[in-house]
């Protein structure tokens, strides 16, 4: 300390004393700082691009999606058994996504993983009705979906919805139309139960369920839930109905054609072509409901194998089909349901 | 003969300890914090989501209070060996038996201490998230509390004659295996192979049954929990933990304290 | 052996096995060692590093299972536990619960002692100042020093006021002033009535307060006795220091006494005889000197000690029983 200096008094540049730094060295310590800043973006770079690179592939993403036996799992889990049922619970949600539907292989697993659910944690109650909504691409899916149901209606016996939900089902996808009225006829019983049940119940044991009745239960479906995801399931189904309609109404304009013409139809379009067309217009291909934003362009198609009209929106006709093959094949399904039941009861699983 | 003003010191000495090592905390915080985290997870689920709020809670209070009593518990005795600091306490006219009986109570009432945090962070999720909260609840955590009374006796068994690390590696082998022993011994009744069944029988009885003391399942969906299903795992759990201490305690007198 | 009136620690024959580690053979550390000490004495328990010191109080303590002899306290077996209210332990090296303060362990050690509320209140606090930890009261554990912590140790072992204590190794590691301390803290405890055993392989603090010692070496107790016993009569030198000393006078005392005469200018220092050492002095200050110290410097343990270590064991015992039989 200089006592001769007066405090808050700058420095002259003649004052400074010998060790203050030069303006070189400060501009290279500036210039340090900088380098260094720079080297730390770099870096911070790489570790960006790198990144980029890496695909964040989770490991459903990589096919290595796992689901554990549910009789071995439900021995290990050393008391974490409801926690590990809510685990599978969120990865079957995530399986499931915002995928419109599930197609058959990804039923099986969505099947998979509800199974491990409920075994865990069989007092859980929605993920019986989240399988029975998203198990409909095959039989075998549609099965799987029916057993977790007969589980859900072991633990929940005054839970209406599960048989109601079983009983679809057995009308919808496998025909078994007493069955699925004795299901109903169970559910209307049950505390909670809506008051168009016995109606359905009827309809079913008049054996005039077409796709009316689906469309009536579906109707009533997508009014008895909140559950924003379910609804969509079930709009779905309405979807589908709507084209089946549309198509059925082009398999007449098509059979009208061939009257007219005394030859088959080259296209679709070839029904609102030439002189005197069957029809003015094509009816939409895609859902009404669809907004146009997620629109395809879907066209209608002449499906050479099948012979028969469908749209590219779902490249196939409904599923519920009520024409002699299908009904063979659903016979079919439903010999092997049969089966199936014995072979569950067998092991006594369920 | 184990005097309680003997057992009583080296009891809340132990407590002391506990509420003084900062480590617990940090778990403790941690617990708290996975308890909050549920409710971030449960919102993954468009449905059910404070079940799912209350089985992470519950099964994260489990596993903290299993991790903080095997953390704690292993070295228990190894500790005090270890830094000779039960030179001077055996000098004292306290038998080894008691000595040992006060560090289990010690780390026991250490255990319940943090269970009764974390039951409050729970409690608090459960109002704030509105799920339900029932006797249920309570008795699951209070069956909790008996299980912890088993896990602590098997750390302080295991610490009275071996290293903390493997101390550690048997009790949550004893845990793994004292939640499957049901399972094991099912699997020995179905396997008709007499000396299978026979020693799978062993085992189950050997094995502390674990199972018996979780009814979080039930406690989460309200389903009735009967009375024997509280009052048989408490005096199951008492009785194991007294058997542990007393064989603790002959393997622990004829051991020379380096 | 000596009378057995009122002995307080009594070994017989006791025999210590170590396995050194699994599955390697068993290695004697204690041979067979014998000692009593009776009340109210100050026992020096005396061996050079690893002779089995420690290993004879742990089990003395009952912290390890003697492998084969007996051993009691007030009359008590080791492995009992009612009679430790009445000793207390101060440990090679002690450590204690770091987490804790000066006062809350000795509270704790007078609890576990059987002290009630209102004696502990009294006891701890005059303990605390007594062993010169007043100020650390407070302080946690872990931040004590060595010495400090020798000095919990020593509260700790007289917290409830027992009859015998049992030291192992008591002033190693501390200061002069520290260790003047606890040779003031075991004089007051001798005063008090209380019986000391002391572990040491220092032999000057044998040498100036112990009644009785033992020598132990290599597991085998080499001698037992009184200090004065170890002694010749004509063994007993003392050294004088005294200054202003006419040289001349010097000479003539080393002439006289035989006195070994070392030192240089105002002060020497002369080794003689104890019996001579009055004479000595009164010749000196006729002669105008002045005496500044007069130190026994007992030549004979030293001898002992270093001959008990330094020689085979069978020498070792072929001497001393020569030794008994010239006494007797
Ligand atoms: N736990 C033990 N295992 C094996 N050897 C031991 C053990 N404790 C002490 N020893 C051995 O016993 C001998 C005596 O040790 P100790 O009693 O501590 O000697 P000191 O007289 O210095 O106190 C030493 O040689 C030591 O190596
Ligand atoms: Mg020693």
């Amino acid at each position: 300390m200089r006592n001769d200096l007066k405090p808050n008094q700058p420095l002259s540049e003649a004052q400074r004393p010998d060790d203050f730094r030069s303006r070189k060295a400060i501009r290279r310590a500036w210039r340090r700082r900088g380098l260094a800043g720079l080297a730390f973006c770099c870096a911070l770079a790489l570790v960006g691009v790198v990144q980029a690179q890496i695909p964040p592939l989770t490991r459903a993403d990589r096919g290595e999606a796992f689901v554990p036996d549910p009789s071995i799992i439900e021995r290990i889990t050393l008391g974490f058994d409801a926690v590990l049922s809510d685990y599978y619970w969120l990865v079957a949600i995530q399986a499931v996504g915002g995928s419109a539907a599930v197609d058959a292989n990804a039923g099986g697993h969505v099947g998979q993983l509800i199974d491990v659910v409920t075994t865990l944690n069989p007092w859980v109650g929605h993920p019986y009705r989240f399988a029975a909504v998203w198990l409909t691409e095959s039989e075998e899916n549609v099965r799987t979906a029916n057993r977790l149901l007969e589980r859900g209606i072991n633990h929940h016996p005054e839970e209406w919805r599960n048989r109601f939900y079983l009983g679809f089902n057995l009308f919808y996808y496998l025909m078994e139309y007493e069955s699925a009225a004795e299901q109903i006829q169970a559910a209307s019983g049950l505390p909670g139960a809506p008051a168009y049940l016995p109606r359905l119940v009827a309809r079913l044991r008049s054996e005039t369920a077409e796709i009316d009745v689906a469309e009536a239960f579906l109707i009533e479906l997508v009014q008895g839930t909140d559950d924003p995801v379910l609804q969509e399931g079930y709009r779905a189904g309405l979807d589908e109905i709507e084209i089946e309609r549309k198509a059925r109404f082009l398999d007449e304009a098509r059979k009208i054609y061939r009257d007219r013409r005394g030859q088959d139809i080259a296209t679709v379009e070839s029904l609102r072509e030439g002189p005197n067309p069957v029809l003015v217009g094509l009816p939409s291909p895609e859902p009404d409901s669809l907004p146009v934003a997620l629109s395809r362009q879907s066209r209608w198609l002449l499906d050479d194998e099948q012979d028969e009209i469908v749209s590219s929106f779902y490249g196939s006709r409904y599923r519920l089909h009520f024409d002699a093959v299908s009904r063979a094949k659903a016979n079919g399904w439903a010999a092997a349901r049969q089966e199936g039941t014995l072979h569950a009861e067998e092991r006594g699983s369920l | 003969m184990i005097r309680m003003r003997h057992v009583w010191p080296i009891a809340t000495n132990t407590v002391r300890e506990a509420i003084r090592n900062k480590v617990l905390y940090a778990l403790l915080f941690f617990a708290v914090g996975v308890i909050g985290v549920a409710v971030v997870i449960a919102s993954l689920s468009y449905v059910e989501g404070q079940r799912i709020i209350q089985d992470i809670g519950l099964a994260s209070i489990r596993l903290f209070s299993l991790g903080i009593a095997v953390f704690v518990g292993v070295g228990l005795i190894h500790g005090e060996v270890e830094r000779r600091t039960i030179y001077t306490i055996l000098s004292k006219p306290l038998s080894r038996s008691e000595f040992l009986v006060g560090k289990y109570l010690g780390l026991l009432m250490t255990v319940w201490l943090q269970l009764a945090c974390m039951m409050i962070a729970f409690v608090a999720v459960s109002l704030a998230t509105g799920a339900p909260l029932s006797g249920g609840h309570v008795a699951a955590l209070g069956l909790l509390g008996m299980e912890l009374v088993v896990i602590v006796a098997l750390a302080t068994f295991f610490s009275a004659f071996t290293s903390p690390l493997l101390a550690s590696l048997f009790t949550l082998g004893i845990w793994g295996a004292g939640h499957l022993s049901r399972d094991l011994y099912a699997l020995g009744q179905q396997s008709g192979n007499e000396s299978f069944a026979g020693a799978s029988t062993w085992m189950y009885r050997l094995l502390p049954d674990l199972e018996a003391f979780n009814v979080s399942v039930q406690a989460v969906h309200g389903l009735p929990i009967a009375t024997s299903e509280l009052t048989l795992p408490i005096l199951y759990a008492v009785g194991y933990a007294v058997a542990l201490l007393i064989a603790a305690g002959w393997i622990f007198q004829g051991r020379d304290l380096k | 052996m000596r009378e057995n009136g009122d002995a307080v620690v009594e070994v017989l024959d006791l025999i210590k096995d170590y396995r050194p580690g699994f599955g390697l053979r068993r290695k004697r550390i204690l041979h067979g060692v014998s000692f009593s000490v009776q009340r109210g004495e100050i026992y020096g328990f005396v061996g050079p590093n690893g002779a089995g010191k420690t290993t004879t109080l742990k089990a003395l303590m009952g912290l390890i299972q003697a492998s084969g002899g007996q051993a009691r306290i007030l009359g008590c077996d080791v492995s009992e536990n009612d009679f430790r209210e009445h000793i207390g332990f101060l440990p090679e090296n002690p450590y204690f619960y770091g987490y804790l303060t000066a006062r809350e362990i000795l509270d704790f050690y007078a609890r576990l002692s059987g002290l009630d509320g209102q004696r502990r209140c009294r006891r701890v606090p005059e303990l605390l100042e007594w062993v010169g930890l007043g100020e650390a009261s407070e302080s946690r554990l872990r931040t004590f020093s060595k010495g400090m912590l020798q000095r919990v140790g020593i509260a700790q072992a007289l917290v409830h006021d027992p009859e015998v204590v049992f030291l192992d190794e008591p002033m190693s590691g501390l200061d002069p002033i520290g260790r003047k301390e606890i040779r003031d803290v075991i004089l007051r405890l001798k005063s008090e009535g209380k019986t000391v055993f002391m572990n040491t392989h220092i032999l000057s603090d044998v040498e100036t307060i112990c009644d009785r010692v033992a020598i132990i070496v290599e597991g085998r107790i080499r001698y037992e006795g009184r200090i004065e016993d170890f002694l010749h009569e004509d063994d007993l030198m003392s050294d004088v220091v005294l200054s202003y000393l006419p040289p001349e006078l010097g000479e003539i005392l080393e002439a006289k006494f035989g006195a070994r005469v070392r030192g240089v200018g105002g002060r020497i220092e002369l080794r003689v005889r104890e019996k001579q050492v009055s004479q000595l002095l009164r010749l000196g200050l006729e002669a105008g000197a002045e005496v500044v110290s007069v130190t026994p410097h007992r030549v004979s343990l030293e001898k002992i000690f270093l001959e008990a270590v330094s020689t085979s064991s069978s020498h070792l015992i072929r001497n001393e029983s020569a030794r008994k039989g010239e006494r007797s």
